[in-house]
């Protein structure tokens, strides 16, 4: 129960009072931090990064590292392999594919549009040219590197290579974002989404894992004590791996712990190939009282995955979906829900999922963000991430309008009008 | 009139009070880190240094293409009609568009001809994505026309306004186009609207094209707010009371003094000192802007009256600089600042923001602060009278009590990030008098509208602006893809008790 209480205190009381104004969870900081007073702690932190900053420029003396910052923002740097050095690790550039062989790295600083100070690290790598430029764009409040990676056919034919992003082990990778420790870490901008290989069964969407936070008021499967969260009115959003075109038999568990009333966090719940369904948990069941409702699930559009999306219902005050356990069953098979409720069908199942608890998972891998491309002869593919600097996050997503030309423009018009001392 | 000082906590003379807070505020300056323009050794200005604060107010370039989108002639059955005179009305539409092109003062490239078929839909669509406008002004004459909208939205990626005359819509083609991502439907026989639009358009080039000065802490940088675009310039705190100190008592200072005091209805506290310490303090501000390439000013001011850094707190000049269309912001609160900006940009008049008070007894809220602009019914029209009053938290310096027409529709606005707006709307009820009330100067009871009880009234800091302005706020909202929120209709207090 320990772990319990120390994830509910880690994050704010679920749609506690402000049910049409959620605040998002705490984000910004890893949860794992040195025990310094919380004033002190920013001031730690940024002394802590710049000192392992210079132990790294001291140790590296064959290639200094080179930094970027935005006037009056601790920097990041981009080091001698070309690694981009932040506060909570650093992020590197892996390749790999027919004609793809080491080679060394140069690096350089180079202003940008004449004006921005960027950090360069070009590898020939065989096959390919590898370069990767780094710049921190000054997104409010505190800034956010802009790691634009970009490949050059090399060799005079079409090259076929995978590029991979190497981030900290425990890296969690959302939909468009990764996140560490619930600090987003890193962005993934359109045109960084597609070509990603993916497990056959996880969530892929924005929402955040709150184990403990239901209460179930009478004995059943442990997965009724864990959920997922779209903070925001984010959908939560499961893919499957099934037989193209086949049907399946599933189960959503839900049970509500935060409101007593009925009628605050109605859901839409849809199984490709069902019809939706609306429930209001604590008006079907009560509150802390687990539920399911079965679907008729199918591969509606023959992509060979099954989609199962919660989202708000029209016009829910609070606008915070959320979801306990996923149960898959073979077409035709309908589960006793009295004992699916009571944990007995666990072992039965195709696929368990105890959403937000133990067995959950992301769709993508961990540790590596991949990307399969294909240069033609003569060609270029270039791939752009947003990534947290000191004292940041990156933005998500869903809020932000920020985009690598904006973010770009904007560096540009804050170095332009910054006095020259 | 009296020339004691104000520092009731001391038994110092104001000259020896001046000069304390000045060594003072000197002291800090040697610890505090400079601002990026002028450094901590910046010359004082000279008696003849003026800024022109027209000249601060940003004035971006802003291109809008447009056209009229029809079907092939001539028109038979459909909406709007065999009877609708296309010639006529465009020619029409044409010479409003031009008047309100020159009034907002944009650029707008128009399409000589009609669009009315796919293909020259999409050559104005590449030639669109060529130019990179702004924004873009379409004005529908066939209800064949909306399947087109969607394709200008979505390939154009540029931010679309949309007139729907009366006669070219139903409510499935205007519900379906207003849930596109920066889209704005006017589905309307009312011109302002359209030239509403367009100023949403400027408003928002505005915002891309100010620099805040953030006076706060000790921070100097600067970095760019997320979808609004505007730049955010933090200075150490220190700064503003350095220069203030260095500001000497001008022609400019001294005769904006004499003008605040002789338009007053009536002068309750302050003296001429406090006058001529406020319009120093005007000037200061719009010194610091000019140095900083900066046309706005949030300010931690009650922090800097609190460690009595400064022997005035900057309302009063503050005021002045709203009427002239530059934001001046209260307690360095960064979103309050940018609130106001919305109303300058979008409605051409200053609003204040305030601090929110329920008045449970007559179900009312109370709107109060120390920094109301007083062309509260546009920058170009008569002054609202008000009352030379001091700060009353300090009972420093100058404050106005603006004096805001009773029985006047006002909007409460209040952006809470950059992806949301709080937007209500009341009636201004009566000015509350200091005494017998405490707090602000500026005290203004409104009767909210479709707000039950006035507990429930959301925000802080909300900004009041003249005015029923709901329908143009919201529109700049969807156009930018803010969310737009209002206070409960039905009161939440109803159920008693939470738990």
């Amino acid at each position: 129960m320990k772990s319990l209480t120390a994830s509910l205190l880690a994050v704010p009381p679920f749609g506690a009072g402000l049910p049409t104004s959620p605040k998002p969870p705490a984000v910004g900081l890893p949860l794992q931090q040195p025990s310094f007073p919380a004033c002190c702690q920013p001031f730690a932190q940024q002394a802590a990064f710049c000192f392992s900053l210079l132990m790294f420029a001291t140790m590296a003396i064959a290639a200094e590292p080179i930094s970027i910052h935005s006037p009056g923002f601790p920097p990041s740097a981009l080091d001698a392999e070309g690694r981009l050095v932040e506060d909570w690790g650093s992020v590197g550039v892996t390749l790999s594919g027919d004609g793809v062989a080491d080679g060394p790295t140069t690096l350089q600083a180079i202003k940008l549009d004449n004006l921005v100070p960027a950090a360069q690290a070009t590898t020939n790598r065989g096959a390919v040219r590898l370069i990767r430029t780094a710049f921190r764009a000054p997104a409010f409040p505190s800034g956010v590197d802009v790691l634009t990676v970009r490949l050059e056919e090399a060799r005079g034919r079409p090259a076929e290579v995978t590029l991979g992003l190497d981030l900290p082990a425990k890296s969690v990778f959302g939909l468009r974002t990764v996140r560490l420790g619930g600090r987003v870490i890193l962005t993934l901008t359109d045109e960084s989404l597609d070509n990603r290989p993916q497990r056959d069964w996880g969530y892929c969407d924005e929402a955040t894992s709150l184990p403990g936070w239901a209460k179930p008021a009478v004995e059943c499967d442990p997965a009724f004590r864990n959920i997922r969260a779209g903070m925001g009115g984010v959908p939560i959003l499961y893919r499957f791996a099934v037989e193209p075109k086949s049907a399946a038999n599933v189960v959503l568990g839900l049970c509500e712990s935060h409101w007593a009333e009925a009628g605050q966090r109605p859901l839409s719940c849809r199984v490709e190939g069902a019809a939706a369904q609306t429930v209001d948990a604590v008006g079907k069941w009560g509150q802390h009282k687990p539920g399911a409702l079965i679907f008729a699930g199918r591969d509606e559009n023959g992509d060979g995955k099954l989609e199962v999306v919660v989202r708000p219902a029209a016009g829910a005050k609070d606008r915070n979906p959320i979801l306990n356990a996923i149960w898959i069953f073979p077409a035709g098979e309908s589960p006793n829900l009295q004992r699916l409720i009571s944990g007995a069908l666990r072992g039965a199942a195709l696929r368990y999922v105890d959403v937000g608890g133990e067995n959950d998972q992301s769709i993508y891998p961990p540790g590596k963000l991949e990307y399969d491309i294909k240069l033609a002869q003569g060609g270029a593919h270039e791939l752009t991430f947003f990534v947290a600097c000191p004292g940041s996050s990156a933005p998500t997503p869903d809020t932000s309008t920020w985009t690598a030309v904006t973010l770009r423009r904007a560096a540009h018009d804050v170095w332009r009008d910054w006095p020259k001392k | 009139m009296s020339l004691q000082h104000h520092c009731h906590s001391c038994c110092l003379t104001r000259r020896q009070c001046l000069q304390v807070l000045s060594a003072s505020a000197v002291g800090a300056s040697l610890v505090s880190v400079a601002s990026p323009a002028l450094g901590q050794d910046s010359a004082a200005p000279a008696q003849t240094d003026f800024v022109d604060a027209a000249s601060l107010r940003p004035k971006p370039e802003v291109r809008v293409c447009g056209t009229f989108l029809e079907q092939p002639r001539p028109y038979w059955l459909g909406w709007p009609g065999t009877t609708y005179d296309l010639d006529k009305h465009q020619k029409e539409y044409r010479t409003l568009l031009d008047q309100s092109v020159a009034r907002v003062g944009i650029k707008m490239d128009w399409e000589p001809k009609p669009i009315d078929d796919d293909a020259s839909l999409g050559n104005w669509i590449a030639k669109v994505k060529e130019q990179k406008p702004h924004g873009l002004l379409v004005a529908l004459q066939h209800m064949q026309c909306w399947k087109w909208i969607e394709r200008v939205a979505k390939e154009t990626a540029t931010p679309l306004i949309v007139f729907a005359p009366v006669g070219t819509a139903f409510t499935g083609h205007v519900g379906r186009a207003a849930r596109l991502p920066n889209v704005h439907i006017i589905s309307s026989l009312e011109w302002p609207a359209v030239e509403a639009g367009l100023k949403m358009v400027k408003a928002k080039r505005m915002f891309e094209e100010t620099r805040v000065l953030w006076i706060r802490g000790k921070d100097s940088n600067e970095t760019v707010m997320d979808r609004l675009g505007v730049k955010i310039r933090s200075i150490p705190r220190d700064t503003f009371n350095l220069e203030f100190d260095k500001q000497l008592a001008t022609d400019e200072v001294k005769d904006m003094a004499s003008d605040l005091r002789k338009k007053a209805q009536k002068i309750v506290e302050p003296d001429e000192t406090d006058a001529v310490n406020s319009m120093r303090a005007y000037v200061t501000a719009k010194r610091l802007m000019a140095a900083e390439k900066a046309c706005a000013i949030s300010m931690d001011c009650l922090g800097m009256v609190s460690a009595r850094l400064v022997p005035t707190p900057p309302c009063g000049g503050w005021t002045l600089l709203q009427d002239q269309g530059l934001t001046a912001g209260c307690e360095a609160d960064l979103f309050g600042a940018i609130s106001m900006m919305m109303t300058s940009y979008l409605l051409d008049r200053p609003g204040y923001m305030n601090d929110p008070v329920p008045e449970t007894v007559k179900n009312l809220l109370i709107a109060a602060h120390c920094t109301s602009g007083t062309r509260i019914a546009g920058f170009d029209q008569p002054a609202a009278p008000y009352i030379l009053r001091d700060h009353s938290e300090s009972s420093l310096g100058v404050a106005m009590q603006v004096l805001w027409p009773v029985g006047e529709p006002v909007t409460l606005v209040r952006f809470t990030s950059p992806n949301e707006m709080i937007i209500d709307t009341g009636k201004v009820v009566s000015n509350v008098e200091t005494p017998p009330a405490g707090g602000c100067r500026t005290s203004v009871e409104i009767a909210m509208d479709n707000i039950e009880d006035c507990r429930d009234v959301k925000g802080f800091h909300q900004v009041v602006v003249l005015g029923n302005h709901r329908r143009v706020l919201q529109g700049f909202c969807e156009l930018y893809g803010i969310k737009h929120v209002h206070s409960p209709q039905l009161s939440t207090f109803a159920e008693g008790a939470q738990t």
